[in-house]
């Protein structure tokens, strides 16, 4: 085999000769590999790593090193380390869990977290009855303050986006039922949709996005800091303290901010049916017409089951945030998206409810 | 050691998590009064015990009694009116002023009146010298400063043991020799028991009665004495090498 000559021990010129190795494995039993470290004036980490992997090669395949090495500079680096240590050490094929292992792991995952979940629903549900016997133990400070962050400074962007809704929905429809000269009663359309299941719906989304994400991240801050050992150990349940007035401010910031999308989506729709020369008259007539107290009650019902979800759901991954450099991101992430899947499920069973009962 | 005038007894503790056990068969007690220190190297279990003391973990096996109550789920919410825990990074609550900080456990255990309350937790902040910061929100403050602030919420309650974790943790000498003079000074002018988890030589040598010193290649209690005691008579190599810093002839 051709020797191997080590010019220089700086790691790019050492990074070329690592290919070498593949040479070495194909040395047979007794063979010889020849190393020159004769130009070299001293070593390098880079160069002492790829001396242990060519050792480590060579003795995989019974050969052996022959060095040319007139400073004396490999036996230092022999004593100083335990080359035999390091014979399973090599980088491996990643190891693939069985199908059935997985599957387990999987299910035990799930039933950990159902778990974990029942226990922080009984502990809130519980906190709760506390707070109604005891109502000076409640946050109302903290509360206030979650109620400002979720529904006050999240006003703006939910009346934006529920006056595009209104623009959107009665653009699309307009067209259609322009066809046959009844645009009028887009106003009727849009009146339905917002206050029954696009205000609702949409408001949820924007406050899991904002709000839950946001529980999730501050608790699981505060529980990365120990903060929460530091409630645990003067005697105050964190779920009292941290998810109480966060759960029940985002209750009562879903219905606030639904109204306000609702009333930016019929001011979007009265533009457009105004272009379209519907008198404004007519169209706010429409819409009171068609807005029954049931229909706005149900759909101010429903956001406020939205905003209890969203809060529970964020504040519950915000507890369970683990200790590690992406554990508050992988909580903010979870409370989104457990969030907007709970919002999804939970419209679903009320739109099957609701045609049960024929409402 | 009196038994009648220990404050912390831990009896055949077997330390650890759920199906995990760190140290096995733990024997100390604590004495009213002193500062005792849990000592051994990075992940030894020092922190594991100490969380078993202030009832965060729930004990795996054997007994611990604090201030006369045994350690289970019935008396914990007892155990922890009396003790208090600086954690390592102070864990003061962010969206509260240094004031407020001190000012929570009054405010939620105590009917005493908003003025006294406030009074009451600037006593506390003037006792670690940071009366003038109490306006101030803990991320102004340094690490010793919040280190010094726990102490101080820590307090409040007038707990009969103070737990502290790494309290020289991150910290320059001088600071960390401040905060060994205020831990001294308190337990001479209010009387309170300090556990301290630390790995700080210096700090143990100025402020620690007592200590145990645990290893985690033996998952166990290695050594149990006064600090001086330990450096200078200890038969076990691994003690003497760490009061030694590494020499293992212990010279």
């Amino acid at each position: 085999m051709k020797p191997i000559a080590v010019k220089a021990a700086d790691a790019d010129s050492i990074a070329r000769l690592w290919g070498e190795l593949r040479r070495v494995d194909r040395l047979r039993a007794g063979e010889a590999v020849m190393l020159d470290v004769s130009a070299l004036g001293g070593t390098t980490a880079a160069f002492e790593a790829f001396f242990l992997a060519l050792d480590r090669h060579a003795a995989a395949r019974a050969a052996h090193i022959e060095a040319i090495d007139p400073k004396g500079l490999l036996a230092p680096i022999r004593a100083r380390y335990d080359f035999a240590a390091y014979d399973g050490a090599a980088p491996t094929a990643r190891k693939h869990r069985p199908f059935l292992v997985a599957v387990g792991q999987g299910v035990c995952d799930w039933c950990t977290s159902a778990r974990a979940n029942c226990a922080f629903l009984g502990e809130t549900f519980a906190n709760s009855l506390s707070m109604l016997v005891h109502p000076r133990r409640f946050r109302f400070r903290d509360a206030a303050l979650a109620f400002e962050r979720a529904g006050f400074d999240g006003l703006p962007i939910t009346a934006m986006i529920g006056f595009l809704l209104g623009l959107i929905l009665a653009f699309e429809s307009a067209a259609s039922l322009r066809m046959f000269g009844v645009e009028v009663y887009v106003a009727d359309l849009i009146a339905i949709g917002l206050f029954r299941e696009l205000g609702p719906l949409v408001t949820a989304i924007i406050l899991a996005g904002r709000s839950g994400s946001a529980f999730a991240a501050e608790i699981g801050t505060m529980k990365v800091d120990e903060e929460l050992d530091a409630l645990t150990t003067f005697g105050l349940p964190p779920v009292r303290f941290l998810v109480m007035p966060r759960v029940v401010a985002a209750t009562l910031a879903m219905p606030f901010l639904t109204i306000f999308a609702e009333l930016a989506g019929l001011v979007g729709g009265s533009i457009v049916l105004q272009l379209m020369n519907v008198p404004a008259v007519v169209y706010w007539r429409h819409v009171i017409s068609a807005s029954t107290v049931f229909t706005v009650s149900l759909g101010l019902g429903k956001s406020a089951l939205f905003g209890l979800l969203v809060g529970l759901i964020g504040c519950s991954a915000g507890m369970r945030t683990r200790n590690t450099a992406d554990g508050v991101g992988v909580a903010a992430t979870a409370a989104v998206v457990g969030g907007i899947v709970a919002i999804a499920v939970a419209d679903g069973i009320l739109a099957v409810v609701c045609h049960l009962l024929g409402v | 050691m009196d038994a009648a005038d220990s404050i912390i007894s831990v009896e055949h503790l077997d330390a650890g998590y759920p199906g995990v056990t760190v140290l096995s068969d733990v024997n100390f007690t604590v004495s009213r009064g002193e500062v005792f220190a849990l000592l051994g190297g990075s992940g030894c279990g020092k922190s594991t015990i100490m969380k078993h003391l202030i009832g965060l973990n729930p004990v795996p096996a054997g007994k611990i009694t604090v201030a006369g109550l045994e350690m289970n789920r019935a008396n914990r919410d007892r155990i922890l009116r009396k003790i208090g825990v600086m954690y390592q990074s102070g864990a003061l609550f962010g969206s509260m002023s240094v004031l407020e900080n001190v000012m929570l456990p009054l405010e939620e255990f105590t009917r005493l009146p908003p003025a006294a309350r406030r009074t009451l937790a600037l006593m506390q902040l003037e006792l670690v010298g940071l009366r003038d910061a109490a306006e101030k929100m803990p991320a102004d403050l340094s690490g010793g400063m919040k280190k010094r602030v726990a102490i101080a919420r820590a307090l409040a309650l007038e707990p009969e043991i103070l737990f502290l974790d790494e309290p020289s943790a991150g910290l320059d000498p001088l600071t960390s020799s401040a905060l060994d003079d205020l831990i001294l000074r308190l337990r001479d002018t209010r009387g309170v028991t300090f556990v301290v988890v630390t790995h700080e030589l210096p700090s143990i040598f100025k402020i620690a009665d007592r200590c145990a010193m645990f290893d985690r290649a033996r998952h166990a209690m290695v050594a149990l004495g006064r600090p001086s005691e330990l450096r200078d008579g200890s038969a076990d190599p691994f003690v003497r090498k760490f009061f030694n810093r590494g020499d293992s002839n212990g010279s």
